[in-house]
């Protein structure tokens, strides 16, 4: 009897042979969606990084970043190709008035930069946020805390899920016929903001309450049976080892709010403005101003406007700015999410 | 020779026959007497990670007999049961780190070994009932499916065979195509062992297979041992001292890891040779 | 003495000068105002009804008017004929159809040049010609009256119009100007007359057009090959079906009745059913969502076929298969992958993507795939990848979700029983998680059905019913979808016109589409739970 078998023998076999097929076309899956998402990204960053950066110092391309939209032109004088943005192009012009005879080109946005695009995101981020914390962490508190399961909670939870499967364009309908015609605020933060809360709030509202399930229950039993009010127990005994949590899931809020471009499209955005948001008359104004919004430009570019190589900087280049941004969000999201998870352990 | 009959036998449903190759003592319990050491274990180091589970133990399991495991919760009883069919490669970090387990003399740790084949061989009734959410009839089955066995007739009969080794058939033969999840307690254990004894193991493992039932369904599952010792080798943790009394013909006492004491069940209650062993059994600590 | 019992006994339950407002304590008021906010959900899940509704509610009654001027101004009518000379237009496009397979045929297996086989097509030519030519005499017919059929709607409109200047003005109780407008009232009988009357030159008009046809049609040429004679016959027997159908227009035109009342449920039906959505048209608005639907749903479809395996492939793999390291390694991964913002995944679509896919397309090896090569950059297939690319880390963290919350007893047990890792993962781990991981893929087509800037930047925007008659090479062809129609039009409309409100009504069928999914979703992963147990 050979020494090599035994009873448990390992043996190659046509179910062993399947196991690896199967498991391999699974892992294959894998990796085609890691693929997809690196080739994705690495377009957009390999050519949109000639936008943004420069060889020479500042290495970082200062106008595309500070500056407002203009049009390019494109032109050929005495022989020297030119690209001017239309600021240049005047002061060329007045300078050489018989560029005027020359052909040019133009072609809308290529030139410039995209500050108040990235502005607008910014301020419809915070104001929208700030309008979903409140109310989203007010109803989490409730939820978790006050609500005792019955009929009008459970319908209240059905009501949370159902609003988290509402397309984002119907929240812009929504936003459009309530807020911008209905009160009358025209296209402005306001509207914006409103429609961007309101399409969050399950997001931070299931986040908020996960984050409140999590802090054990004798928090709460040891503060109330020393005859704290159930307000003060929740205040300091259970919020505040809840905040880390509800804020850092809060954040994939923030990347949800900063991607979404079928809300505030109808609510929100203007294709161009000249005027930055705070470049107004009296304070109340700023409230019921359109922005320019990173995610609308980029809709904007890309289909307003034709591909070439005049144009490709500009479309990449907003679309890097933008990954980036919602990247550099959504990675902080994760990386503290992890780590509050080794800290918070109870 | 060797190579090439395993992927013909591989697709031969019998339970019975597996390894032509491994003449007299692969071909079943019922040749090997009972009594003689069927499961080697010498000098088992076992770690989760960086904890060290068990130290040093070396115990002989004998063939057709019952043996017990007793000590403490956390002693490290239910890890070493789980080292013998190698349930524990499951858990991330859990490793052998020092001696070896053989049953019938081959080290179960050696890379060529199946673990699979070696599952098949050493079936488990764990600590909490745990039926498939499938049909009675499913559930027993399931077992034979996976080694290819079509035959419906075959199947029927197994399933019988099974469930009267169980002690189950009576209460359940007109409910085959129910739901398992549907018996009582006491019942889905005893499918659970039913289950098991359909792939014709030669041992079968039990991590404290009484510990959430009552008193009635715990006293069937152990007249139910005492039917299956005949035939099976059975290695059974339990909590209840008693219990251990009742059913084995062997009891290990395990404490912080450590084989304590390893002795025919009367002389571990009546004549410890340990005094923390004496402590234990009568209940001064643990 | 008899005083101090009653103040030991308050002592535990009131406290006296506690603050109260509207006679609620300081609890209550911020219980209240907790649970104000969580109902804020409800409120907004209810006014997103109401608004949808609130505007998308008077689109019946216009969508009705409009049909009513559609019958009224005689439209209808002129469609009759219109779509009589549109069927001959198709049958004139098989012929060229034809011609194009002759002509390959001619140069691929004849080895003609081009040229040569062109000379070889001259009869052919002349017969094709003649029988694009026979229907010139509907089509004189069908433009004079399409001239006519408009004055009169022209005429209707501007009355209306003057009409609503008018209620406007006696509204505002400028009661002097309100009189110097003047409506006169369309007299429809006097107005359809002349369009009516064309009945008999119609008559002699299609009369001509058939024995035409028929003359044409007998002059057939031979085709070169049986395949392609094949053909031939098939369009001679469309040609007769078409002739038979001649009598069933006329009766049309001979019972036709601009005074029948248009029923309410056409305006409802028309629009759930209509299979056109043209706007601003010269001649007649359609509002019909199929067209819309159908292209969301065929983008869904493909977007759900590449992204099921992926997601679910994927999920198996990082919870059963996937060492320590690499689950580490994944996860984050595929959720950051779900943070990619869609108009940028749009732009990609645009840049990138479209291009590479038809480029593959045009690979002479891949020309097997139906509906391969292909000339539009953005169609189906290139915003269904697109779209996949969304659905997966949905589908993905749900499905893992899924399959994490299947009990450790069952794969124990299975594992205790001999099985392989394979073996437990077909029989007992998919099994058992089963309703998890479709109620994932529900819940990934509601992300998807939902989504807008992708569809809208890649999906073509050509607001049709795709030709399903191409098979699978359907998936090539550029549709336009209820997301991207409202994003499209809902800033280029007449804030109240009837486009508008048709916009809400799209918004509106999303709204509870969306809704109905996730309530089936929801239902699955509820009844799931209790048969666990």
């Amino acid at each position: 009897m050979s020494t090599e078998c035994h009873i448990f023998q390992a043996r190659p076999s046509a179910l062993r042979r399947r196991e690896g097929l199967v498991f391999f076309c699974f892992r294959a899956a894998t990796y085609f969606v890691l693929l997809c998402g690196a080739l994705i990204f690495g377009t957009i960053v390999f050519k949109g990084a000639g936008s943004v950066f420069q060889v020479r110092a500042p290495f970082l391309n200062t106008t595309f970043l500070t500056e407002a939209p203009e049009s390019l032109h494109v032109f050929e004088f005495h022989g020297q190709k030119m690209e001017l943005g239309d600021g240049d192009y005047r002061v060329f012009q007045a300078r050489h008035p018989d560029v005027a005879r020359v052909k040019s080109e133009s072609y809308i946005y290529s030139a410039g930069g995209i500050f108040p695009c990235i502005v607008g995101t910014v301020l419809l981020v915070l104001g929208s946020m700030a309008i979903a914390l409140i109310l989203g962490v007010s109803a989490a508190i409730y939820l978790n805390e006050y609500a005792r399961d019955g009929r009008f909670i459970r319908f209240v939870r059905l009501a949370i899920l159902n609003l988290a499967g509402v397309p984002s364009i119907v929240f812009g309908l929504f936003g459009f016929g309530m807020f911008v015609i209905f009160f009358g605020w025209n296209v402005s933060l306001l509207a914006g903001w409103f429609t961007l809360a309101f399409m969050v709030l399950p997001v931070v509202i299931t986040a908020s309450e996960e984050s409140l399930k999590a802090v054990p229950r004798g928090f709460r039993e040891g503060s109330l049976a020393l005859g704290a009010t159930k307000w003060q127990t929740i205040r300091k005994n259970v919020l505040p080892y809840a905040l880390p949590g509800i804020l850092t899931s809060s954040i994939l809020g923030i990347a949800r709010v900063a991607g979404e471009t079928a809300p505030i499209m109808f609510t929100a955005a203007y294709v161009v403005r000249d005027k930055l948001p705070w470049q107004v008359d009296k304070f109340s104004e700023f409230f019921f101003q359109g922005v320019m919004a990173l995610p609308y430009h980029i809709y904007v570019v890309s289909s307003k406007i034709p591909q070439n190589e005049y144009t490709e900087r500009v479309q990449y280049g907003t679309a890097f700015v933008f990954l980036l941004i919602v990247a550099l969000i959504a990675t902080a999201s994760i990386v503290l999410r992890s780590r509050l998870r080794n800290r918070y352990q109870w | 020779m060797v190579t090439s009959a395993p992927s013909l036998m591989e697709t031969r449903p019998s339970a019975s026959v597996r390894h032509p190759t491994v003449a007299a003592p692969a071909t079943g319990a019922a040749v090997a007497p009972a009594g003689a050491t069927l499961v080697d274990i010498d000098q088992l180091d076992f770690f989760y990670g960086a904890l060290q589970a068990l130290h040093g133990v070396t115990l002989g399991i004998e063939n057709r007999k019952v043996t017990a495991f007793i000590g403490p919760s956390g002693c490290g009883k239910s890890t070493l049961l789980r080292c013998l069919n190698r349930m524990n490669d499951l858990i991330d970090g859990a490793r052998v780190a020092k001696g070896m387990i053989k049953i019938r003399g081959i080290d179960i740790h050696r890379p060529d070994v199946d673990v699979i084949e070696l599952r098949k061989r050493v079936g488990m009734v764990f600590q909490k009932s745990n039926p498939f959410p499938k049909s009675i009839h499913e559930n027993i089955t399931y077992g034979l499916k996976l080694q290819g066995q079509t035959n419906k007739a075959r199947l029927d009969e197994v399933v019988e065979t099974s469930l009267r080794g169980a002690a189950l058939w009576d209460e359940v033969k007109d409910r085959l195509h129910t739901s398992g999840l549907g018996l009582s307690g006491g019942q889905q254990q005893r499918l659970c062992i039913a289950r098991a004894l359909a792939v014709e193991p030669e041992v079968i493992l039990m991590d404290e297979p009484c510990s959430a039932l009552d008193p009635v369904a715990t006293a069937k599952i152990e007249e139910l041992i005492q039917e299956l010792r005949t035939r099976f080798t059975i290695v059974i943790v339990t909590h209840n001292m008693q219990q251990a009394a009742r059913v084995s013909d062997k009891t290990a006492f395990f404490y912080l890891g450590k084989l304590i004491e390893y002795a025919d069940t009367r002389t571990i209650f009546m004549n410890p040779a340990h005094a923390q062993t004496e402590a234990y059994v009568s209940g001064r600590f643990g | 003495m008899a005083s101090s019992r009653p103040t030991e006994g308050t002592h535990f339950i009131a406290h006296k000068g506690t603050f109260r407002l509207f006679g609620l304590t300081l609890g209550d008021c911020i219980k209240f105002f907790f649970g104000g906010n969580a109902v804020v959900s409800v409120v907004v899940l209810a006014l997103i009804t109401i608004f949808l509704f609130r505007e998308g509610a008077g689109f019946f009654g216009e969508n009705r008017e409009n049909l009513e001027v559609y019958r009224q101004a005689g439209l209808e009518y002129v469609d009759y004929i219109r779509t009589q000379q549109d069927d001959h237009t198709a049958l004139t496009r098989y012929l060229s159809d034809l011609r194009v397979r002759q002509v390959n045929y001619l140069t691929q297996q004849k080895k003609l040049s081009l040229a040569a086989a062109n000379a070889a097509l001259a009869g052919f030519d002349t017969f094709a010609d003649q029988y694009g030519d026979a229907v010139e005499p509907i089509r004189t017919l069908v433009s004079d009256l399409t001239e006519q059929a408009t004055a009169i709607k022209e005429k209707f409109t501007v009355t209306e119009d003057r009409k609503t200047q008018r209620a406007q003005l006696l509204a505002a109780g400028q009661t002097e100007a309100a009189a110097k407008i003047e409506t006169v009232p369309i007299d429809f009988v006097a107005e359809l007359k002349p369009i009516l009357g064309t009945l008999p030159a119609y008559r002699e008009a299609a009369a001509e057009f058939s024995r035409r046809l028929n003359a044409v049609i007998a002059t057939a040429p031979a085709m070169p090959e049986p395949a392609l004679q094949a053909r031939l016959e098939r369009f001679k027997e469309l040609n007769a079906e078409y002739l038979a159908g001649f009598p069933s227009v006329l009766r049309n035109l001979e019972s036709w009745d601009f005074r029948a009342p248009v029923p309410a449920s056409r305006a409802f039906t028309s629009f759930l059913f209509g299979h056109e959505w043209r706007t601003a048209s010269f001649w007649q608005d359609w509002y019909g969502v199929i067209p819309l639907l159908v292209g969301s749903i065929m983008v869904s479809v493909v977007a759900l076929v590449l992204a099921v395996p992926l997601g679910v492939g994927a999920a198996v793999y990082v919870n059963q298969i996937a060492s320590p390291f690499e689950q580490r390694l994944i996860k984050p991964s595929i959720e950051f992958i779900s943070a990619i913002p869609s108009v940028v995944l749009g732009f990609f679509g645009i840049a990138v993507l479209g291009q590479l896919l038809r480029a593959l397309s045009q690979v002479p090896g891949l020309a097997w795939v139906p509906g391969f090569p292909y000339a539009e950059r953005l169609n189906i297939l290139t915003a269904g990848c697109l779209l996949a690319f969304i659905a997966v880390p949905t589908i993905f963290t749900l499905a893992e979700d899924a399959l994490n919350n299947v009990p450790r007893a069952f794969t124990e047990a299975s594992f205790a029983l001999g099985a392989t890792r394979l073996q437990t993962v077909v029989k007992i781990i998919v099994p058992a998680s089963l309703s998890g991981i479709i109620s994932a893929v529900l819940l990934g087509l509601g992300r998807v059905i939902g989504e807008t800037m992708v569809v809208l930047l890649c999906a073509g925007n050509r607001i049709a019913i795709p030709d399903f008659t191409a098979g699978l090479a359907v998936i090539t062809q550029p549709v336009h979808t209820m997301t991207g129609i409202i994003a499209q039009e809902m800033g280029e409309v007449v804030q109240g016109s009837i486009h508008y409100r048709a916009l809400f009504m799209v918004g509106l069928v999303l709204f509870f589409l969306s809704l109905g999914i996730n309530y089936v979703a929801q239902g699955i992963v509820r009844r799931y739970r209790i048969s666990i147990g």
